[in-house]
């Protein structure tokens, strides 16, 4: 279920091709000690990363907590972490992790098998209700565990995974010897919550909760027994302590990082900040840095349930796919991404944009910007504009007038959907933009309360069998018709076929091909129409050392065991 | 005075009812509830386990009687942004609003009041007249702008933190170490919400005094021969005071319940910031909290304001 996330969680992808490598801010001998300002914009909510799947949880989680391995999010490879290596069984179903000898936990207890076995089945405990428990889980089963001794953990999937054991980056490990009685107990939800006291936290992550003042700010400072050295041999983290400042207002932010109130934030520049940054970095006080694409792009979709629409004269059109095709040639990408992003954007004709490297596919149908053909699709789908009011209709008089709907205060939204209707009404199409606060606009996405929708739903992974929510036809985050009993329509049968064959297939290459054919289905139906995906940037205070910036959030912050500051004491 | 205490505090208690009841109400009514903050794709079981625990899944009444009965025991519900009880979170913000809005309202007064004096007791001059411009301006402009000119400043020139109330660590020193520190990141928030106030005191104050200079005691008393400063003081200004103690219960309740903008902009983890970041996450329990709170301060402005009144006006205390 967890599928596409507003929050945009856990995966996401490398640099596109086109997109200069990281720039990563070494210091040769980094210096030990020193305390770190980055900025959240939100609460945390809990310490446990089983009870909630948030932004700041999972940043939290990442920065307490260990796994088995770690997806690397700037190379996007797999590596070992409490982990040291595993063997794979040929058929993709069984997999060996071997865990490195002498971990501790913070509080000194050993770390053993038996704290893997406890965390898998926490996770999929059905009382704990873990939001991370479908992450993991394969072909619907969860997984099994078993520990022939204590530095051996053996894993079984219910079938082969193409993932594989990517998966596991999504677990954290837990300790038995703390919170074993809460899991027997049915309370672990709501064990480590928010008024926890810091002492009773124990975890194997680089640092240690050491205050948290709700509205003001979350103290951590350096675990003392984490488990990774530097090139040097000493011990990591390189800082005393990391301090995440609560700063929910995005112009505050920005300012005091500007200021040196704060070192770096968790979230990428907007594009109206980019001219206020390239001054600070000229000045020297801050280090801006090119990201890539963004991984995930605007859509603009309607409403295709049938169950729903049906009555709705409009529907007759709407569920053709010449009509989302003619939208498509309507609109100048060039132009979208000039206005919308102020010129800081890539056209885009997918999901998947260039900033997924790994499943990009360049080869998609596109839909160039052409007026004239257009309209010729429009007008082979009866759509005219007989009246002469400059909107089309059909032979019964039906207007091809929509409402579009999208979250009120986001600059880009708002101007995209500007832009779109602007661009549409060329073609004869009405589109009347309707900003809303977004906890009705969820509300009406999910009863299918709407004509058209304008956002831009974050991708939960960048490894397409990561979204089944998205692809599949039965998936909560289908976003044209979710949770379909079987697949409305004969492409949509075709899509579940490719991927769940995809997802079972241990080639990579195999994997890519059925992927591409994917991407080809949905870009020659268009449920949903992507114009641009935004270049991203990110930007830190120049004393910041070792950012290895990833386009994934936390673009810094993931790797917070090697930053160090220049003027440690 | 019994009487009076009596039924102020009885107005105090139907304000807060009405206020925190009002609120419960409009935000259930409202389009979207706060398991939007799940995510628009947020797994069904979590979703419901989440209406379920912040009485959603019940009728706007039911919800509002289930409310008002375990309010009545001092149980006011959990947070959903917080995941903790509402009433040590919102007390906690309200005594740092208070420790806000109670500065802001000392400068305010000390700037607002003199300078009406000095601008209401002249009828000309240049000196007078950029007081009265300054004031019309700071009037004019929203909270929002002054809020953001300030941090601006402050992140430019570093003279003073551009948001936040401590620096971290600040606590470690010790207790003179933290009021230092909190001092410190006052006067740009405090400044912020002075600004207006201030205005708003000095054009009341001026206008009064300007009411009452023409009066036939005031005419007397100069007639035998008072000096100017005395004239003002002792026997124009106590007179001309009244309408600034009428509206200065409501500046207050209005200093003390909050700013929404202001608070949010300086990142001040008051009342107002709370109450925002409530409301737009639809946090119910932390809205209905956070606007008693708000209506308890509010009644306690009016009724200093109202001690105040009766302080400077015998013929009050009469009616």
């Amino acid at each position: 279920m967890a599928g596409l996330l507003a929050a945009g969680l856990a995966w996401r992808g490398c640099p596109p091709d086109e997109s200069p490598e990281p720039r990563v801010s070494v210091e040769a001998s980094p210096i030990r000690g020193g305390q770190l300002v980055a900025s959240i914009r939100g609460e945390p909510r809990t310490f446990n990363r089983l009870a909630a799947v948030d932004q700041t949880t999972d940043l939290l989680a990442t920065l307490m907590q260990g796994r088995l391995v770690r997806v690397n999010r700037a190379t996007f490879e797999l590596e070992p972490w409490l982990a040291e290596r595993w063997d794979s069984s040929p058929d993709g179903r069984t997999h060996t992790l071997h865990l490195r000898p002498g971990l501790e936990w913070s509080d000194g207890t050993p770390f053993t098998s038996a704290d893997v076995l406890f965390s898998v089945r926490a996770v999929f405990d059905p009382v704990v209700g873990s939001a991370a428990a479908s992450s993991l889980k394969v072909g619907g089963r969860a997984m099994e565990a078993a520990a022939p001794d204590d530095r051996t953990v053996v894993l079984t999937y219910a079938e082969p995974s193409g993932p594989g054991l990517r998966l596991l980056d999504m677990l954290p490990i837990l300790p038995r010897h703390v919170l074993e009685p809460a899991l027997e107990a049915g309370t672990l939800a709501d064990a480590w919550d928010a008024t926890t006291p810091p002492g009773q936290i124990v975890g194997m992550g680089p640092f240690l909760l050491r205050e948290y003042r709700p509205g003001e700010r979350v103290v951590l400072e350096r675990n003392p027994r984490y488990w990774r050295t530097g090139p040097d041999g000493e011990p990591l983290p390189y800082l005393d302590r990391l301090i995440l400042e609560i700063v929910p207002d995005q112009n505050a932010e920005l300012l005091r990082l500007q200021s040196g109130a704060i070192d770096l934030t968790n979230s990428e520049l907007r594009a109206d900040d980019y001219l206020p940054v390239r001054r600070a970095e000229r000045e020297g006080t801050l280090t801006m840095v090119e990201l890539g694409v963004s991984p995930d792009a605007d859509g603009f979709w309607f409403c295709l349930k049938p169950e729903v629409k049906r009555a709705d004269p409009r529907f007759a059109f709407v569920r053709t796919r010449e009509f989302r095709q003619a939208i498509s040639h309507a609109v100048d990408r060039e132009a979208f991404a000039r206005t919308v992003f102020l010129g800081e954007a890539v056209p885009v004709w997918g999901p998947v944009t260039s900033g997924n490297r790994l499943w990009f596919s360049p080869n998609l149908p596109r839909y160039p910007h052409d007026l004239d053909r257009a309209r010729a699709l429009l007008a082979g789908i009866g759509l005219e504009d007989r009246d002469g009011n400059g909107v089309v209709e059909d032979a019964a008089g039906t207007e091809a007038r929509f409402t579009v709907i999208t979250q009120r205060g986001i600059g880009y939204y708002e101007r995209g959907t500007r832009v779109l209707a602007e661009q549409a009404s060329l073609v004869g199409v009405a589109l009347d933009v309707v900003p809303l606060e977004s906890g009705a606009m969820i509300k009406r996405l999910l009863a299918c309360d709407y004509d058209a929708i304008y956002m831009r739903p974050l991708a939960s992974s960048l490894d397409p069998a990561g979204n089944p929510d998205y692809w599949l036809s039965s998936g909560s985050a289908h976003l044209w018709n979710m949770e379909q009993g079987k697949p409305a329509t004969e492409w949509e049968a075709r899509i579940d076929a490719l991927m769940r064959e995809q997802a079972r297939a241990l080639d990579p290459l195999e994997r890519r091909t059925l992927f591409n054919e994917v991407q080809t289905v949905l870009a020659e139906q268009l449920p949903v129409l992507y114009f641009a995906a935004p270049r991203l940037y990110y930007a830190h205070n120049s004393r910041v050392r070792g950012v290895v910036p990833s386009v994934m959030r936390p673009p810094a912050l993931w790797s917070a065991d090697t930053l160090s500051v220049t003027d440690a004491p | 005075m019994a009487r009076f205490l009596a039924r102020r505090l009885l107005f105090a208690c139907v304000l807060v009812l009405a206020v925190s009841s009002a609120a419960l109400l409009l935000t259930r009514l409202a389009p979207g509830d706060v398991t939007a903050q799940l995510g628009a794709f947020a797994p069904r079981e979590e979703v419901e386990r989440t209406r379920a625990r912040f009485g959603l899944d019940e009728g706007p009444l039911a919800q509002w009687g289930g409310w008002l009965a375990r309010a009545a025991r001092l149980d006011f519900g959990d947070s959903f942004l917080y995941n903790r009880p509402v009433g040590p979170l919102v007390l906690r913000a309200a005594g740092n609003t208070a420790m806000l809005g109670l500065t802001a309202l000392a400068l305010a007064t000390l700037a607002g009041v003199p300078l009406g004096i000095f601008t209401g007791s002249r009828r000309g001059g240049t000196l007078p007249g950029l007081v009265r411009a300054v004031s019309l301006a700071c009037l004019s402009l929203p909270p929002l702008l002054t809020s953001l000119a300030f941090v601006f400043v402050a992140a430019r020139t570093g003279w003073l933190p551009a948001g936040g109330m401590t620096t971290p660590g600040a606590a470690d020193a010790g207790w003179g170490a933290w009021v230092a520190d909190v001092a410190w990141h006052m006067p740009l928030p405090a400044l912020a919400l002075a600004l207006p106030v201030a205005a708003t005191l000095e054009r009341l104050q001026a206008q009064s005094m300007g009411e009452v200079a023409g009066e036939p005691f005031l005419l007397a008393a100069a007639a035998r021969g008072l000096s100017r400063r005395r004239l003002v003081l002792r026997h124009a200004w106590p007179v001309a005071v009244r309408p600034v103690c009428a509206v200065y219960g409501l500046v207050i309740g209005a200093l003390l319940s909050g700013s929404f903008i202001v608070e949010y902009v300086t990142a001040w983890p008051g009342l107002g910031r709370l109450m925002y970041e409530a409301l737009v996450a639809r946090d119910i329990y932390l809205v209905a909290a956070c606007a008693a709170t708000g209506g308890s301060l509010l009644a306690v402005g009016t009724f200093v304001g109202d001690v105040l009144l009766v302080a400077a006006d015998p013929r009050v205390r009469e009616v």
